[in-house]
């Protein structure tokens, strides 16, 4: 009985001390980032701008109808801007402003999967090469160090023209496959020094596996890092996406990407004469990858000015 | 029945060098070190820093890979961190009371690490146990969901002794567990392990720099120099009558707070210390290492070189 | 010293080593082969399976990689089906295009690049700095191929300040000045756009490295004896920050030819990068393989003697 009521009065306790904590500042590091960023002016514009363009572009696109968009109307070909096309047509008589919404939407998206596929790959590389040290460490650099050197962009296109059914999934692997390495070196140099304290040889007493110890003890550590350097990677990995589209070695010509816009413009006359065909585009990709930069930039500082309080 | 024992326990590093980086020397951080410890008593590892305790400690614990040598425990050969029921029985405090905890752990979750890699317990449980855990330690249930940076060091440290007991083990083995604390709280935290160490019938393996903390802790005592013992005995062996040269200076340097013999003990620790250059050779090889231990009584052991 | 470089040259060789076979992967994977272009189409489908047999193509991928590998080795690279000349032959031309605009590149990224870093690490946090900090902050993020187009829009076509297109005017007679002359102008602008994003990250190494060893001790101390503020920097700040640069110029190659892909497809420059995207359209695969090939083993090459030049410069790195 008397067990009973003492263990209803931790639960009780337990749920204030809950709410006070939430009330306390915490080290979970978001709202720490978060604050940083609230602090920040130009990182807060530049991430209500990011949320923002994100949200029109998702939200116009679903009413958008696709096919409408890249159905091609020899009638309409190479149009000025007007109420009917507000950025005129393409040589295809396609609608620009139509397709710069949807390429801003596949750009986008593109780079958030990229950025994870190849940081997931990368942060697990990265830590385990570090957590271990020693010989496995050394093994897994001089992979890293051999991928550093490729000339990725050739390797790339190669990968692309050779891939069978080629879709928006194979490129992202195959983009992702080239570009995870600057990650796993960052993240390796974090864990060698995380397991160098106490806390992970005391999990190996207390009897968790090496996997356990990486995975819940390690990488909660490392979290702030890795946020950093995603979202830097993010603002970099839209800029090699739509590169490589802009080369036409991107994603697929039924999905169109920001790079897809500006590729028109190898076209002499449509650079010179047309630029409201490819201007916008290579407006939006400048200004979307310095607004994430900014945010990346941001949260860097809040991170370093943790690591020294800490 | 002995609780734990050392047989010629070995762990060296390697150097590496040379074009292909092959292993060129090794360093002898533990060469060649026996022991055995009782169960219930407290043993206490001293030398200087390098001197190999702090990895004889861990070799034992499975932290580090032994070279050579065996440890048994009970009947139970140790080898390379592999006898999981074993392992539980013996449990480690850190030296840090600050990197041994993961800043990004609650205490609950902290306390609990052990619990959930050994025994399957539910949620309410696990809560219970935890703050039995946390009140035998002298901490409040509320600490549970706190973070580690809000504690003090001695706190911590209790934290890290809460996490250490949690599996109910035979041996721990003590790093230098209040060299990182404050003086004020360094007895505090010792006493309280004498208690723990009477409640739950534990044995210690004591790991310090510090011979006044050991006086106070150990029943019994090896001495390490440059990974080899140079004598053991217990406390009282060591203390009042101290053989090797090592040693002697070890216990002259204890500092002592009546200042009424200070020019006493300077005198005292000069006299030593001519005696320590004069007679290094009779007491360390060409190599400065120590000798062979040799039996002097039953329980006193010295590392001097065959007379004659 | 000399140990450090024979390991640095050990772990080259299974690089290059790794190299051919991921290219030679690449290459087996490549639709058709070396007959498919080389032969008309009215010769008989036995005759052809006769060819393969004789050319060993059905020979195991290990004996066909070695007999790749030993062609190499004797400068043979293969034929281009669409040129219908050596592939070594073809590339020579576009190579030296793309030196001639590599090296300008280079020119102007340590002409931009050293001054600005200098400038606005010495006078770190004055309005000249964050003007520079600016640049280098929006160059960071500004993807090369944007900056290339942009710039051939405002000064080739709306200014025409710059030929547009091409590496040399039509009918210009070659070896004249003139020549020469043409050949450069058509060098500007491309390699301006590389430089002027490529030497971004030049300037914040440099003025970050000048800003930490201006609070160095031994700076002070220079200080200190009296030394005056022009022989600080020139003696003793400059000296220890631009040789690590100079080193880094190998890591840059793989830059260089990332960048040299983009801006030559935009200015129309007979290069490496074009000649590669073109072969990659018409899928002339024998020069593709080629070309990754060298550009790799290029880039393996740079790397392997910055680390060599970084290892004379920085005592600490040799112990590693």
């Amino acid at each position: 009985m008397s067990e009973n009521h003492s263990h209803k009065d931790i639960e009780q306790q337990v749920s204030e001390q809950q709410k006070e904590q939430e009330v306390q500042k915490s080290p979970s590091g978001l709202r720490i980032f978060w604050r940083e960023i609230l602090k920040d002016k130009l990182a807060l514009i530049s991430l209500i701008f990011f949320v923002l363009v994100s949200m029109i572009v998702f939200g116009i696109s679903l009413i958008l109808d696709l096919d409408e968009v890249v159905k091609i109307d020899p009638f309409a070909i190479h149009q000025p801007p007007s109420d009917e096309f507000l950025l005129g047509t393409d040589k295809g008589g396609r609608d620009v402003f139509g397709q710069l919404i949807i390429g801003t939407r596949n750009s986008l998206a593109i780079g958030f999967l990229v950025t994870l596929i190849s940081g997931a790959f990368g942060i697990i590389f990265g830590v385990v090469s570090g957590y271990f040290g020693g010989h496995i460490d050394n093994f897994l650099m001089r992979i890293v160090d051999f991928f550093m050197v490729l000339p990725f962009i050739m390797i790339i296109i190669v990968f692309v023209t050779i891939v069978p059914r080629y879709s928006v999934w194979t490129f992202s692997l195959i983009m992702s496959a080239f570009i995870w390495m600057g990650i796993a070196r960052l993240i390796r140099s974090k864990a060698l020094q995380e397991r160098e304290l106490d806390y992970a040889q005391a999990s190996r007493t207390l009897g968790s596996s090496h996997t356990s110890i990486i995975f819940k003890q390690v990488l909660p550590n490392i979290t702030s890092l890795v946020v950093v350097t995603m979202t830097l990677n993010l603002a970099a990995n839209i800029g090699i996406e739509s590169g490589l589209s802009f080369l036409g070695f991107g994603l697929p010509e039924d999905t169109p990407s920001l790079g897809t816009l500006m590729s028109y413009a190898t076209n002499p006359t449509t650079l010179e004469e047309r630029w409201w065909i490819w201007a916008p585009a290579a407006a939006l990709i400048l200004v979307l990858m310095l607004a994430v930069r900014n945010v990346g930039e941001a949260l860097k500082r809040a991170a370093d000015a943790r690591q020294r309080r800490a | 029945m002995t609780l734990l024992k050392v047989e010629d326990l070995k762990v060296h590093f390697p150097i590496r060098g040379g074009i292909l980086n092959r292993k060129i020397d090794a360093i002898r951080a533990v060469d060649g070190v026996n022991f055995e410890i009782e169960p219930g008593e407290t043993y206490g590892l001293v030398g200087e820093s390098g001197s190999g305790k702090t990895t004889t400690g861990k070799a034992v614990m499975g932290l580090n890979n032994i070279t050579n040598g065996e440890i048994y425990f009970g009947d139970e050969l140790l080898n390379k961190g592999n006898k999981v029921n074993i392992r539980k029985d013996i449990q480690m405090i850190f030296q840090d009371p600050y990197s041994s905890l993961n800043p990004r752990k609650r205490v609950i979750d902290i306390i609990a690490e052990p619990l959930r890699n050994y025994e399957n317990l539910s949620k309410d449980e696990e809560k219970k146990r935890v703050k039995d855990l946390l009140e035998k330690v002298g901490l409040t249930a509320e600490s549970m969901l706190k973070y580690p940076h809000e504690f003090s060091g001695g706190q911590r440290q209790r934290i890290g002794v809460a996490r250490a007991i949690a599996l109910e083990p035979k041996l721990i083995i003590m790093d230098e567990p209040v060299s990182a604390l404050d003086v004020s709280v360094q007895a505090q935290v010792l006493n309280f392990m004498q208690d723990l160490q009477k409640e739950l019938n534990l044995t210690y393996l004591f790991i310090s720099h510090d011979l006044s903390v050991v006086k106070h802790m150990c029943d019994r005592i090896g001495i390490m120099y440059n990974g080899r013992y140079v004598e053991e005995g217990t406390t009282k062996e060591i203390f009042n009558d101290p053989q090797h040269i090592y040693t002697k200076r070890l216990v002259a340097a204890i500092p002592d707070i009546d200042p009424k013999n200070r020019k006493e003990n300077t005198n005292f620790r000069e006299q030593v210390k001519e005696e320590y250059t004069n007679s290094y050779y009779d007491y360390f090889d060409e190599d400065g290492l120590a000798y062979q231990l040799k039996p002097i009584t039953d329980t006193h052991r010295v590392a001097l070189p065959e007379r004659g | 010293m000399w140990k450090f470089i024979v390991r640095r040259l050990l772990i080259t060789s299974p690089q290059i080593i790794f190299l051919s076979l991921l290219v030679f992967v690449l290459a087996s994977f490549m639709p058709g082969d070396a007959l498919t272009g080389a032969i008309g189409p009215d010769v008989k489908a036995e005759r052809l399976a006769e060819l393969r047999e004789e050319l060993g193509f059905n020979d195991p991928w290990y004996i066909q990689y070695k007999d790749w590998v030993a062609g190499i080795l004797q400068g043979s690279l293969g034929e281009s089906f669409q040129y219908k000349m050596d592939v070594e032959d073809l590339i020579w031309q576009r190579v030296i295009n793309t030196f001639w605009l590599s090296l300008v590149s280079v020119i102007f990224i340590y002409a931009i690049g050293l001054p600005l870093g200098i400038l606005s690490g010495r006078y770190n946090d004055t309005l000249l700095d964050q003007l520079i900090t600016g640049y280098t902050y929006i160059g960071f993020a500004t993807p090369i191929f944007i900056f290339g187009l942009v710039a051939l829009w405002i000064f080739g076509y709306i200014l025409g300040w710059f030929p547009t297109g091409g590496s040399v005017d039509p009918g210009v007679e070659s070896g004249s000045i003139e020549y020469i002359l043409s050949k450069l102008q058509h060098l500007l602008l491309p390699g301006l756009s590389i430089a002027l994003i490529g030497t971004v990250s030049t300037v914040q190494y440099l003025r970050s490295e000048i800003i930490d060893t201006k609070q160095k001790d031994f700076i002070l101390t220079a200080r200190a004896k009296g030394a005056s503020e022009r022989r600080v920097y020139n003696r003793h700040i400059f000296r220890n920050s631009i040789l690590p640069i100079a080193a880094f110029f190998g890591y840059e190659i793989i830059n260089l030819i990332n960048g040299t892909i983009f801006i030559e497809q935009i200015f129309s420059y007979p290069g490496m990068g074009q000649l590669f995207l073109d072969s990659i359209v018409i899928r002339d695969y024998t020069v593709v393989t080629a070309l990754v090939l060298l550009t790799g083993i290029g880039a393996i090459v740079g790397a392997l003697l910055s680390d060599i030049i970084l290892s004379l410069v920085d005592p600490r790195i040799r112990i590693k």
